[in-house]
Order: C-alpha cells, then sequence, then structure tokens
C-alpha cells in the first residue's frame, strides 16, 4: 500500500522538455527536501527543547554541548532554514520570470504565496525559542511593529498574551511553531502540488 | 413568505462565526496578571542631578533640581532598552535620543519616555513597575 501511495506521487506522464534542469532549476522540489529535512530535525529538537524561560536557553547549551548530535541537529536545523527560505524566494523568482502564475495556474500562485508567508512567519517565531538576547529583541521590536499594522494591537495580544519572553508567550510561539504553522504549510504543499497535477503539470513552454 | 437574499440559517451560523471567533480571541488574549513588586530605592542612593539605572526592570530614578522622577527605560519606537550617556539616554536600536525629562531629541521614536508612578515615603522611594 506504502507503494502504491508513493508511486502515485509521480506522474503518468512528463514531457521530455519540461525535464531540462535549466528551466525550473528544481527550485521548488529542493525547497520540499529541505522542508522535509527542517520537519524531520525539528521533531528530533523536540526531545530535548523546553519550552519555559527559566529553562530554554539551558536546554539549548545541552544540545550544543552534552546531547549526542546536539550541535549537528541544532545547525542542521538552522542551516536549513535559511536554505528554505532562500530557495523559495529563487523558485518565486523563477515562477514569476517564467509566467507560472498566469491562467489556468492563478490559485496555485496564491497558495504558493501564502506558503511563503507562513514559512517566514514559522522562521521568525523559532527564532525566538532559543531565549537568548538577539531573540529576546528581534521578537521585541517585531512586536511592537506588528502593534502597527491594521488590528494590529488585538495580532499582539493573540501572539503576545503577557510580555515577549514571559512563559504565555514563549508557549504560544513555540506552539505556532511546531504545530499550528507546519500543520498548515504541510496542508497547502499538498494542495500546491495537487493543482499542479490539476494543471497537468509544469508550463509547457520554453 | 417574503423572498430574502440570506436565508435564516446563514443569518445564525454567520452570527455564531462571530460568537465563536470572538470567544476564541478572548481566551488566547488572556494570561495572568503576575503583579510586580515596587522598586524600593533609598533617597540618598539617587546622586543629585544624576540618575541610579535598574537594567533588569528598565527603568532610571533621576533626580533633576531637588526633584525626583522615574522614567521608564523602554523605547517608544519598537521598544530597546535605552541607555544613559552624559546628559542624553541614546536608544542602541535605532538611534532615537532623549533629553533627561524623557522627551524626544531626535531619531525615530514618536513619544517621549513614559513616566513611571513614584511615590516618596520619607527616605525611600518606591516606584510601581506594572
Amino acid at each position: 500500500m506504502l507503494n502504491d501511495f508513493l508511486k502515485h506521487l509521480f506522474p503518468r506522464v512528463v514531457l521530455k522538455k519540461n525535464l531540462r534542469l535549466t528551466y525550473t532549476f528544481c527550485l521548488g522540489g529542493m525547497a520540499l527536501t529541505v522542508l522535509l529535512t527542517l520537519l524531520l530535525s525539528g521533531f528530533l529538537l523536540l526531545f530535548h527543547y523546553q519550552p519555559h524561560p527559566e529553562h530554554a536557553y539551558e536546554s539549548i547549551l545541552a544540545l550544543e554541548t552534552q546531547i549526542y548530535g546536539g550541535h549537528y541537529l541544532r545547525s542542521l536545523h538552522r542551516f536549513a532554514s535559511h536554505a528554505y527560505l532562500f530557495l523559495l524566494f529563487l523558485h518565486s523568482l523563477r515562477v514569476i520570470l517564467t509566467g507560472a502564475y498566469r491562467p489556468p495556474r492563478q490559485m496555485n500562485w496564491w497558495i504558493g504565496f501564502t506558503l511563503l508567508l507562513l514559512s517566514l512567519f514559522t522562521a521568525y517565531t523559532g527564532y525566538l525559542l532559543p531565549m537568548d538576547q538577539l531573540a529576546l529583541w528581534a521578537t521585541q521590536t517585531g512586536m511592537n511593529l506588528v502593534t502597527e499594522l491594521p488590528f494590529g494591537q488585538i495580532i499582539k495580544g493573540i501572539l503576545v498574551p503577557d510580555a515577549v519572553g514571559e512563559s504565555y508567550s514563549l508557549l504560544r510561539f513555540y506552539v505556532m511553531h511546531i504545530l499550528v504553522i507546519p500543520a498548515s504549510i504541510i496542508t497547502l504543499v499538498a494542495l500546491h502540488f495537487y493543482r499542479i497535477r490539476k494543471d497537468k503539470g509544469i508550463l509547457p513552454y520554453l | 413568505m417574503a423572498e430574502v437574499h440570506q436565508s435564516r440559517r446563514s443569518v445564525l451560523k454567520f452570527l455564531c462565526g462571530v460568537i465563536g471567533s470572538v470567544g476564541l480571541w478572548k481566551y488566547l488574549s488572556s494570561a495572568p496578571l503576575i503583579p510586580k513588586p515596587k522598586l524600593e530605592v533609598a533617597r540618598k542612593d539617587v546622586p543629585p542631578e544624576g540618575a541610579l539605572v535598574f537594567d533588569e526592570q528598565r527603568v532610571a530614578v533621576i533626580c533633576s533640581a531637588g526633584d525626583f522622577f522615574a522614567l521608564s527605560l523602554v523605547c517608544t519606537h519598537l521598544g530597546c532598552t535605552v541607555r544613559i550617556t552624559g546628559d542624553e539616554l541614546v536608544c542602541p536600536c535605532h538611534g532615537s535620543r532623549f533629553d533627561r525629562t524623557g522627551q524626544v531629541l531626535s531619531g525615530p521614536a514618536p513619544r517621549a519616555l513614559v513616566r513611571m508612578p513614584l511615590q516618596i515615603e520619607g527616605e525611600i522611594l518606591k516606584v510601581s513597575l506594572s
């Protein structure tokens, strides 16, 4: 059954000219691979990170020094996050430059753009988790900036119920980072690929 | 019955949606209020024509012409902690400058620094931090 599931992920027919590397540079595909890396490394980091202000930084230090493979895993997760955003940027650029947002692919462009925003937001919420100076002040200034948006106070009230660096807000960012946004991203990625298949594959020109 | 373009069901659904959203918002934005103890400073510890800075509480107790007041050190721009340098308070994040009464001298800060309520009880100054 697993085999059939994996097989169905591949299209029945692919135009030979669409396989040319210099068309899409496989950017979307690479972004997907990096996303899988992030999910897996993040999952493993879950076992050691403690989402409470008093223990968060210590748990990160423990990961770096005491836990076997901790430094590697954390580095992998951070590097993958940089690579992910970079590849998403290049992928968006490719889509724009090849006109792959035009009808009948407009819906997929919206899905993709939402994915980009969600990915940026995941990266931002993950940034606070180590609770070091960089994390704290990035979040402090960012959340103050959010208040300038329309409904900014309400958005900030939900993201930071007490104050940046306090227990409720750290937990909130943690839940956003490991559950809410990844679940949304996975759902939308599935939809993103569904739409590509429905639109008969990658744009058949160039 | 009159022809209406919206059914009763859709109106009820919408109202349930609104009530549900408001309930969810209130649930998510509430957090316990932990009362912060007042900061107590001995009057003699504050240098005359100077400031006593409390980094963790982000407050400076200032004595100016015999008057005591407490300035919040949270920059009114995006919330970094301002530093006292000479006669000015400077924010390290985006360069806002304030004078010793908290008024904005230059930079992106939109408002003066907040004054925290300060009570003088004999030789002790008490600053409310919340």
